[in-house]
């Protein structure tokens, strides 16, 4: 029984120094792998440049249409069905209307605006202030701002319907509503949508290769190396730890490189666009990138530059016969 | 410790390198290895030292068959033979005391240890002042002790030399033959192969003579002080 006990208590000591080893040979590989970029600053420096702006470019373009897709307009004033009345209906009419429509599936909001509220609105904006003042009297009807209540899949409110039934009752001189603009603006962004997801796989597999080479490139200027240590009695493990955190390091630091660059555009580029927005009478604010999704960057870079370390190393060391 | 029993080599272009070869070494016994250039004495040296598989017969070293030895324990035995090479085989761009260190950081040693025994190698050659050169400092001599150190800090039981004294002039050859009989003294199997017969005559001890990859002579300690090597 005690003899067991030893037995068990010495195969668990020997299981603690493995695990220590292995811990001792990755703080090897870690420094190794950050003095190996140090010692050849240039070489690192152009890489993480390539990769950088190889990240730079469909990141912008993500941040581009997440912005895009928050302008008002798009969300609130093309939302809604404009309900123009006959010139005869008065503000009992309408309001009458506004009561019986409330009641109707589909339709989440109604807001009534009155000939004269209409017409202060037409004579600030249009530009045609001076022309208006001179009218006797008001032309405009009553009109019903209608918000339909359900969205489709693609963004686009389910107004086809209501919009017909609405035109046809009484009362009613015309409804119109941008469904076209709208869907058009919205394939607009669906379709850059697809192309940014498209970019981004392609430059991923930019950074894959760009990785994956440079490593290749490192492997051959540390061939001697590596037949040395093989020699010695390293392992294809030991051997390959210091490329794959190499391989980390150039796309981390292609990573924040490329947060950088988005940061730098993005402030740059935030006061020409919020006095556009300003001009056509908007608030917007240009949205950075949120914290969890600059950790998401950095984490997928790391995993590209993981991969294309991976894809080196494997190929390469198997050239050198080790592992 | 080393035991080879009809053991042959063959390579893929069918290059017979050694051919029936058997003899035994035991435990901290030193022999010298020598014949021709392209008589099989590094091909012999690789075997023990699996740089190379045997293609037939058995390869005992360390009472361990090296027949069935799988790839990924290959790296454990290399750590357990130390081995020097002619070239030297050392790391330009890393110092001496890298050199030295390297089996012990790939044993995954902790890094008080480390320094404690690559110092202590360093000093068994005489190059603890060398530390931090790096090895284009050092001469040929030095470079070779560098070698023996980074073949011995890990303490392995068995030590292969191949041609080491290959570039060297007579009197640092001398010194380093010097060096691999005290390592034997202390314990280390040792065997050397080299071409360099006055030194070998000169150390009398045992001699394994290759001829075409096959072991034509097994002259013992003896018969060499005696007789000496033709």
């Amino acid at each position: 029984m005690a003899r067991q006990h030893a037995v068990v208590k010495q195969r668990e000591g020997h299981l603690v120094r493995q695990i220590r080893a292995w811990g001792r040979r990755h703080v090897y590989s870690f420094m190794s792998s950050l003095g190996t970029l140090y010692r050849n600053r240039l070489g690192t420096l152009l890489t993480v440049v390539v990769l950088g702006i190889a990240l730079v470019l469909p990141l912008g373009l993500y941040v581009t249409l997440k912005n895009l897709s928050r302008v008002e307009p798009v969300s609130r004033d093309l939302g809604t069905i404009s309900v123009f009345l006959t010139p005869e209906q008065d503000q009992a009419a309408a309001r009458q209307l506004r009561q019986e429509w409330a009641a109707w599936n589909g339709i989440a909001n109604i807001r009534l605006i009155s000939p004269a509220e209409a017409f202060e609105e037409f004579r600030q904006v249009s530009g045609f202030g001076a022309a208006a003042q001179a009218l006797d009297i008001n032309p405009l009807p009553w009109v019903l701002e209608v918000s339909p209540a359900a969205l489709q899949d693609d963004g686009v409110p389910n107004v086809a319907a209501l919009l017909e039934r609405l035109e046809q009752h009484r009362g009613v001189e015309f409804a119109q509503y941008d469904l076209k603009w709208l869907q058009r603006l919205q394939a607009i962004l669906v379709l850059a949508q697809a192309v940014v997801r498209v970019l981004m796989v392609l430059f991923s597999l930019a950074v894959v290769f760009v990785v994956g080479n440079t490593i290749r490139l490192d492997i051959e200027n540390r061939r001697e190396e590596i037949e040395v240590m093989s020699l010695v009695g390293a392992t294809a493990s030991f051997v390959r730890r210091p490329f794959l955190y190499a391989g980390l390091w150039y796309s981390l630091l292609g990573g924040l490189l490329a947060l950088l660059i988005l940061m730098i555009a993005m402030f740059y580029l935030s006061r020409p666009i919020e006095q556009l927005v300003a001009a056509y009478e908007g608030s917007f604010v240009l949205q950075p990138l949120s914290g969890s999704g600059a950790a998401m960057v950095l984490a997928g870079s790391g995993l590209l530059g993981l991969i294309g370390a991976g894809l080196a190393v494997r190929r390469h060391l198997r050239t050198l016969n080790i592992g | 410790m080393i035991k080879f029993e009809r053991v042959f080599k063959q390579y893929p272009d069918g290059n017979r390198a050694l051919r029936d070869i058997s003899f035994e070494l035991e435990s901290g016994e030193i022999a010298f290895l020598t014949g021709h250039s392209g008589a099989g004495k590094s091909t012999l040296l690789r075997l023990i030292g699996l740089l190379d598989r045997a293609t037939g017969g058995s390869l005992l070293v360390n009472n361990r068959n090296l027949r069935k030895v799988r790839q990924r324990r290959v790296p454990v035995h290399r750590r357990e033979v130390g081995m020097i090479f002619q070239d030297h085989r050392l790391l330009s761009d890393k110092t001496v005391f890298d050199n030295v260190a390297l089996p012990l950081v790939i044993g995954g040693e902790r890094f008080t240890d480390i320094r404690k025994r690559v110092n202590a190698a360093l000093d068994r050659v005489g190059l603890l002042h060398k530390e931090k050169s790096y090895p284009l400092m050092l001469s040929g001599g030095e470079q070779q002790r560098v070698g023996i150190a980074r073949a011995i800090v890990n303490r392995p039981p068995v030590l292969l030399a191949d041609e080491p004294t290959g570039n060297l002039d007579p009197e640092l050859s001398a010194d380093l033959m010097n060096y691999f009989l005290q390592l034997n003294e202390s314990g280390t199997t040792v065997l050397i192969a080299s071409h360099d017969l006055a030194l070998i005559r000169q150390l009398g001890r045992r001699v394994l003579v290759l001829k075409d990859g096959q072991l034509i002579d097994d002259i013992p300690v003896t018969e060499v002080a005696v007789a000496g090597v033709s």
